[in-house]
């Protein structure tokens, strides 16, 4: 299965996943952010464009429940897109180190931009909101990465 | 001077860093557009692309719901439950005032209406206690009677203090009762006999002439003899024969009126009561009475 099949498949699979988890079970905190982690796989092969347009309308998904701070999480999102898209001319990257380090900055860089965006009242302070649930959130985004990619085979098709 | 960048690539680079700032561009003015088109993009997003989680979620909403109402209406049920359980008892200790007080109007002064409390300690099985005492005119050696559809013979008053009766009922083993049939042709005496537990208490007629043969459901009845109980209180129905002694005396064993276990509100007969007026009463009290 080539990176672009593979990829094809497993994007809106975990968007149509996190949706589910997060909108329709309502788990918060509790579910992955499977949105990110789907936007972050598919930067890196779409090229700034795609990134920047998958995670413009990844943000805008997001968004629809967000009242006060409408576009934070379309931001963040397109930025993270385009700036993962980067990555791959930066970095060839192709170690499991590499791959987790991605994941989980990217996570972090994602909430660290919707805190920034959101605006004062509507953000928790800094280090709890980014720090703390951040950090853990993006552990266990970058976990799940992990686990996707040893699901698909010892291939490369996911970093 | 030649070229270090592929023209095609350095056209698709250049592209795709167009379409990437179009979009960044978009994603900023998405926060600055106004309130009613950020909420109408949110709501053609939640009517679409969401609609189908947002499902999911009215059906995961409506489940909680319902396993609330379950169990509220579980909790419900309980508690009707527990009130009509609590009920049972009231209704069935209304009835049983409502039978002492129609007998009170019926006779007036002829008996003393009183409630009668268990002790419960060890040692006290057969004792009871009433709230009538020497004030209220009970006297040691007065009958205590129950009306249950018909009135039948509890105890006996065996001492008492100003505002308080202790008494022995017919279970206990120093109860004897001077009996007869209500034709009052066949004499005998009751007494108790222990069950294999309490509630198999049973009484029993013993010294019935050999000749005498009482018939399943005969009632026995107080004889008046030797003083202790007015002529007539009704004490119990001959179930079956229990044994022959030498062939000139037998024992039959009786069904009681009045279970003891059941009794709450009892009536005391006062001592000067007219005979004649109790036996009516006794008549009249029973089935259908």
């Amino acid at each position: 299965m080539t990176r672009k099949t593979l990829l094809g498949i497993l994007v809106p699979s975990l968007v149509v996943l996190h949706l589910f988890l997060h909108v329709g079970l309502s788990l918060k905190g509790a579910a992955p952010d499977l949105l990110t982690l789907a936007l972050l796989l598919a930067a890196r092969e779409t090229g700034m464009g795609g990134g920047g347009a998958l995670g413009f309308f990844f943000g805008l998904l997001e968004d629809a429940f967000s009242v006060l701070a409408f576009g934070a999480n379309t931001l963040a999102m397109t930025l993270l897109g385009i700036l993962g898209a980067r990555t791959r001319d930066l970095f060839v990257g192709d170690s499991l180190l590499f791959f987790s380090v991605y994941l989980s900055s990217g996570k972090l860089l994602r909430d660290m931009l919707h805190w920034v965006v959101a605006g004062e009242a509507m953000r928790e302070p800094f280090v709890n909101a980014v720090l703390i649930d951040g950090g853990i959130a993006a552990l266990y985004m970058a976990s799940l990465g992990i686990l996707l990619v040893f699901l698909f085979g010892s291939t490369r098709e996911l970093r | 001077m030649a070229s270090y960048t592929d023209p095609p690539e350095e056209g698709r680079g250049r592209r795709d860093l167009t379409v990437a700032l179009a979009f960044l561009f978009f994603a900023v003015m998405a926060l600055y557009v106004p309130p009613g088109t950020q909420s109408q993009v949110a709501i053609g997003l939640q009517r679409t692309v969401l609609r189908p989680f947002i499902m999911i979620q009215e059906l995961k909403s409506g489940l909680i719901l319902r396993a609330e109402s379950a169990l509220r209406l579980q909790a419900q049920l309980d508690s009707l439950a527990s009130v009509v359980a609590s009920q049972a008892p009231l209704l069935e200790e209304n009835r049983r005032l409502r039978e002492a007080l129609d007998l009170q109007a019926r006779a007036p002064g002829t008996f003393l209406h009183a409630n009668l409390i268990r002790p419960g300690t060890a040692g006290s099985e057969s004792m009871f206690l009433l709230d009538v005492g020497s004030d209220q005119g009970v006297r040691a050696g007065d009958p205590v009677l129950m009306r249950n559809g018909r009135i039948g013979l509890v105890g006996v008053i065996r001492e008492v203090t100003r505002n308080q009766a202790i008494g022995l009922d017919w279970s206990h083993p120093d109860f004897r009762a001077n009996a007869m049939t209500a034709d009052g042709e066949t004499l005998g005496l009751v007494e108790p006999r222990r069950g294999d537990f309490r509630e198999a208490d049973r009484l029993l007629l013993n010294a019935v002439p050999y000749q005498e043969r009482l018939a399943p459901g005969t009632l026995i009845t107080t004889s008046g003899l030797g003083g202790n109980f007015p002529r007539g209180i009704p004490i119990g129905e001959v179930v079956e024969l229990h044994r022959e002694e030498g062939g000139w005396l037998a024992e039959y064993w009786l069904r009681p009126v009045v279970q003891t276990g059941s009794v709450i509100h009892v009536l005391v007969v006062r001592p000067d009561s007219s005979t004649e007026r109790l036996m009516e009463l006794f008549q009249e009290g029973g089935p259908g009475g």
